[in-house]
This record gives C-alpha cells, structure tokens and sequence, in this order.
C-alpha cells in the first residue's frame, strides 16, 4: 500500500492535469462564441467591470488558500473545478465528516471528503442537465414557481450546518461570529451592503485571529502549569 | 437566441462529460484508497447516499439560476457558467456587473456583442482558484501536511477556526441582512424578505436540534445521514409556507 505522501502526489497529478484542462475548456467557450456569432467582446465594458473582476481574483485566491484544509487534495480539486463551493461541496464535506465523525486532519477524513465532493459533482451536473429540458420549455412557470423560495436556501442550510458546527467548535466560533455581527450590522446600518462573498473571507480572517490568541494563552497556560 | 448556439451546447456537453468523467475518477480512486485504508463499507455507503441526497434540493436554486439568466444569455452559457467552476450568487451578480459595465438594463438589450462581453467577464472573474491549483497548490498542501506531521492540535485549530470563519460570516451577513430587510442578493431581481431569511435560519436551526435530540434520545442512528437534507427541505418549507405573510 502507498503511504499518504504518495497517495497524494497522484492525486496532485491528476488534479493538475483535469484543471489545466478545465481551464482551456472554460477558457476556450467564450472565443468560440465570439467566433460563432462573428462578434468581440466590449473592450470599454471589460475595462469598467476590471474592479469587479480584480475583487473577484482576490475572493477566489482567498478561497482556495482557506478551504483547502478543509476539502483534502482530491476534494480541492473537484470542488475548484465544479463550482458552488460555499453552497454546495462545502456543506455537503462537512456534513460527511460529521456524520462519519472523522478525526480532523486524518486521511480517512481526506477519503470521506473527496467521496463527498465527487458524489456532489455528479448529482448536480446529471440533476442540472434533467432540469435543462423542462426549463428551456417551460423556463418562465418553473421560474415563477420556484424562485420565490431560492434566496432561502443558503438560510435553510446554514441554519442547521450551524448548529452542528457551533456543537462541534463552541470556543471557536463565538468571538468571530460576535465581531463579524458587529461589522454586518454597523455596515448595514451605513446604508453599505458588504456582500456575502466578502463575509465569507472577513469571516475566515477574524476567526483565525482569535484562535490563533487562544492556542497562544493555551500554550502559555500549559507551559506555566508544567512550570509549577 | 443568438447565431450557431449549438456550438456552445456542444461544448457545454464536453464540459459536462469531462465533470462527470473526473469526478468519477476521483470517486473510484478514493473507494480504492478507502478499503487499503480498511474504511467500512457501512461508513462509505452512508457517505455515498448522504451525500446524494444532500445535493439533491441545493441544485434546484442552480437550476433556477440558468432560468433566471436564460432571457439575458440564452441556454447554453449560464448552463456552463454553472455546471464548471461557478457558482450561483456569483454567476448572477457577475452577469449583472458585466451587463451593466456594457450599459444594457434589460435583456431586451442584449445583443451578441453584449453577450461576448458578459460571458468574457465572468468567465476571467473566476480563474484565480483554478490557476492557483494548477501552479501552487501542491507546495501549499504539502506545507499544510508538515504542520500536520510537526503540530496536530494548531492545524486542528486553524480547520476549525476556518470553520467557524465560514460560519460566522455567513450567519452574521444572513442575521443582519435579516434585520435590515436587505431586498436583493444579487442579480435575479427576486424579492427577499428580511423577516422570510430569519424565520427560514430559525426553522432550520430548530430542525436539526430537533434531529440532534431524536438521534441521541431516541437512538435513531439512520437519521444522522439524513439529518441536513431534512432541514434543509423542513426550511425551505416553512419558507415557503411564511412567504405570503411578508
């Protein structure tokens, strides 16, 4: 049997080679479109939405640095290429090694999670294309009917994800969650909307700040008790 | 909708084939590992079906998603922009950016120009992750496996504190924006209630405790895989339900 190191350099192999070819796909589309409709994009547009595509660079950077502790190699790779991370593959993971009760950091959390993650990626691909039929039929009732509910879903899956994670990281959680209120709220009440994508990377920042001062003290107290 | 779409549903079908193709890989290769690894079959099966199931009722937002950009970019584009690399609140309000960067407030607007334009944007928006997986996340993963290897207990509190971050600045953004009855989340010019969001946090929140409680109390061990599909469902229901009382 391959050792951990091992196992995952040949995860990191074909990673690279599936995202390299991500990128030229997705990267490809758009030129074709160009080419099949005998158009250009907008160079003025492209330079006015420049700030929106820098922010998003950013967001995107700050993501893949602060899940992949979180998702395992394979689990990165997949969730980075199929999308939907923060409402989707990343709930889906941690509910996984919930319920499996996976000790954090161990390789049969990483397996566990890349299951999870490939399960995920097929469901929503194969569920996207079965509702690509009805909805380029009868896109305008299903819209109708269904739109209403679909800002609530990320409630409805943080809510319970919530409690499960408070019950998980009780320490942890309350000092980020109190600050990262605060900021919303004197945001909100400033007439800004900061975004829930900008929440997001705020969130991760305030709480590794403060746990990072309580495994100090931690550490501190336990040197001191060995000391007396 | 535009000239040649075909195309792009082509390559939307190649797209969706080399998803479905590596996600297999990788699913088949970590079953391999799984059993090296003497993992149970009970613990790989209640992965499989609780993740199946969990996937189920977040995908059908993303269905809406491409109905709601349908009128503005046609099928195919928002179809790919969300079965790779995007994701939902993005792709709509990255739509929205690029659209009204190109001055056009309505799809009745749009023209092949515009869409090239869109789609450009959100397509180069989006890159950073997968480049930085291409060129350093495997320096950076085997820097995290060194502090794993050389401190356990620090690299469990920077997961959880991650965690917990995820958490907390997604639960404070949906408390406050609550509170302030933030109308809008982005592009898809569906109504929000402020009051809905909370109720909807709130059922959900009840309905795993309740779970949580059943599970322990009762010893209902089948519920643990099933326990956030519920809840998710449960919420949207009583979202729904409150819906026409705000």
């Amino acid at each position: 049997m391959k050792d951990r190191t091992a196992f995952n350099n040949e995860l990191h192999k074909y990673g690279r080679v599936f995202t390299v070819i991500a990128l030229v796909l997705i990267c490809t589309v758009p030129v074709v479109f160009c080419i099949a409709t005998g158009t250009a994009p907008n160079g003025k547009a492209m330079l006015g939405a420049l700030t929106f595509t820098a922010g998003y660079w950013a967001i995107g950077l700050v993501e893949v640095v602060s899940y992949a502790p979180l998702l395992g190699a394979g689990g990165q790779y997949l969730a980075f290429i199929t999308g939907n991370i923060s409402n989707l593959k990343l709930p889906c993971a941690v509910n996984a090694q919930s319920i499996n009760k996976t000790e954090r950091g161990s390789e049969e959390e990483e397996i566990i999670t890349t299951i999870a993650v490939a399960v995920s990626s097929i469901v929503t691909t194969l569920i996207i294309i079965v509702g690509l039929l009805p909805l380029g039929l009868f896109s305008e009732s299903i819209v109708k009917v269904l739109a209403p509910v679909s800002p609530y879903v990320i409630p409805a899956i943080f809510g319970g994800l919530g409690v499960v994670l408070i019950s998980m990281y009780f320490k942890l959680t309350v000092a980020p969650f109190a600050v990262c209120l605060v900021i919303c709220v004197a945001a909100f009440a400033l007439g800004v909307d900061i975004g829930q994508s900008t929440m997001i990377p705020i969130g991760m920042a305030v709480s590794i700040a403060s746990a990072f001062i309580m495994y100090k003290r931690d550490k501190k107290k336990s040197l001191n008790n060995k000391g007396t | 909708m535009y000239k040649n779409e075909w195309v792009i549903y082509l390559f939307g079908g190649v797209i969706a084939a080399l998803i479905l193709l590596m996600s297999a890989f990788f699913l088949v290769k970590a079953l391999r590992r799984a059993k090296e690894l003497g993992i149970s079959r009970a613990k790989i099966v209640k992965t499989v079906t609780s993740s199946a199931v969990f996937s189920i009722v977040p995908s059908v937002p993303i269905i809406i998603g491409i109905g709601i950009m349908m009128p503005w970019l046609g099928l195919a584009i928002p179809w790919i922009r969300l079965t790779v690399v995007g994701a939902l609140q993005y792709e709509l309000m990255a739509m929205q950016q690029a659209t009204e960067a190109a001055g056009v407030t309505s799809y009745g607007a749009m023209t092949d120009t515009v869409i090239a334009t869109a789609f450009t944007i959100m397509t180069v928006s989006i890159l950073s992750g997968l480049i930085f997986n291409a060129v350093a996340y495997k320096k950076y993963q085997n820097k995290l496996s060194d502090l794993r290897e050389k401190n356990p207990k620090l690299l469990n509190t920077v997961t959880g504190a991650l965690l917990g971050g995820i958490l907390s600045g997604l639960a404070s953004y949906i408390i406050a924006g609550g509170i302030f009855n933030v109308k809008n989340t982005g592009g898809d010019n569906v109504a929000v209630s402020g009051a809905v969001t909370l109720i909807t946090l709130a059922a959900s929140a009840a309905i795993m405790l309740l779970c949580g409680i059943l599970i322990k109390k009762l010893k209902w061990k089948w519920l643990e895989s099933y326990a956030l599909p519920i809840t998710i469902v449960g919420a949207l229901f009583t979202a729904y339900a409150v819906i026409p009382l705000f």
